[in-house]
């Protein structure tokens, strides 16, 4: 089971989770990392779930459009939008205290 | 008189009365997985799928309505799931207009509700029915574990298809792959409420018997869409050619 460590506010938090694991779905549902991981829309838009990939990345999947076209330049800095990633293997990631503003937000 | 089941064996039994019957044989969604359906045909389908979906905001709305105040994350769920549909982020029915303008029809036509067919509409007051009448635990197995749980795995095949075999692109699709995370959500927190509510032999009982009817709304809606728009055009045979070269998981498309 994959385990997964998240930085946000000064504390670490660590749970496992099952293969091909959604963070954004877990927290939905109210579980691990549920109410440590800030995000929003769920369908890469907000960019509130955005987090910056400290150790793990190369078992990613390449960021898909929704990816690039919210986060632009940022990807280059390790950034990823976590409700886009269905997770497989370790990884530690960090949330910063203010949200990402997304290069192109949802409709008004 | 069947047992009370603990939720282990009453989620398994959910999601086999939610399989049904032979929904993946349906015509329309064999058509679509081989990429023999037009745009013309997918517009069609786009113009019906509005009215279906699009007041899912307004049965959820119904269930909120009459579910009793005790069950209070019941309810906050439901309200959580009708802004995310309406407002979280972009409105879903927005994107499946703009699927539609991509099939070649326009807005005024998806949204006129004499361009559905008789059975969308019956499939569209079914939920309307089962929303202001149905026990508010039973409403939510058949709308929210029966119909919306099973839109991520079905939309998570159907976009690749979409994209590669009708040359889509990512943003005309993108009513698709918007689900695949909030209806996940929306499906597993209906898992919860049902799972916990429905705590007496008849409850999980008429939530099993919903789940099932729910299926053949499904399959009846998608059968219909085959013979009104598609059969003059692409006769069962010619199917029964494709349907062996079909992969197993690509039939399902379309039963959400």
């Amino acid at each position: 089971m994959p385990t997964i460590v998240l930085h946000r506010g000064g504390q670490i938090h660590r749970g496992e989770v099952n293969e091909n694991t959604n963070l954004v779905v877990r927290a939905g549902i109210k579980q691990f990392p549920y109410p440590n991981l800030r995000y929003g829309c769920g369908m890469g838009k907000c960019a509130k779930c955005a987090s910056r990939i400290i150790d793990g990345a190369e078992h990613l999947p390449a960021p898909n459009w929704k990816e690039k076209k919210q986060l632009g330049a940022k990807l280059e800095e390790g950034y990823r939008l976590i409700c886009q990633l269905w997770l497989s293997h370790d990884l530690e990631l960090a949330q910063d205290d203010k949200p990402l503003e997304p290069l192109a937000p949802a409709s008004p | 008189m069947p047992d009370l089941m603990n939720h282990v064996e009453f989620r398994a039994a959910l999601e086999n009365a939610i399989k049904g019957k032979s929904a993946n044989k349906a015509p329309f969604s064999i058509a679509w997985a081989s990429g023999k359906l037009s745009r013309a045909h997918l517009a069609r389908w786009a113009e019906n799928h509005y009215h279906y979906v699009g007041p899912f905001a307004d049965y959820l709305a119904y269930i909120y309505a009459r579910m009793p105040d005790r069950y209070t994350d019941a309810k906050d769920f439901l309200l959580a799931n009708m802004y995310e549909e309406e407002i979280g982020g972009d409105r879903h029915t927005d994107l499946l207009i703009r699927f539609a303008k991509a099939c070649g029809t326009t807005e005024e036509r998806v949204k006129d509700a004499d361009n559905m067919t008789a059975t969308t509409r019956g499939l569209q007051s079914w939920c309307y029915a089962v929303s202001m009448r149905e026990d508010p635990i039973v409403a939510v197995a058949g709308l929210v574990v029966g119909l919306e749980s099973q839109v991520p795995s079905i939309y998570r095949k159907q976009t690749p298809t979409l994209r590669e075999k009708y040359k889509f692109t990512d943003e005309e699709v993108e009513f698709f792959d918007l689900h695949i995370v909030s209806d996940e959500i929306h499906g597993e927190r209906g898992y919860q409420i049902v799972l916990e509510h429905a705590d007496t032999v008849d409850l999980q009982q008429r939530c099993l018997k919903i789940c099932e009817v729910g299926a053949q709304m499904r399959l009846l809606y998608t059968t219909a869409l085959y013979y009104d728009y598609v059969a003059k055009d692409i006769p069962l045979s010619e199917l029964e050619q494709v349907e062996s070269k079909v992969p197993e998981f690509e039939r399902e498309l379309l039963q959400a």
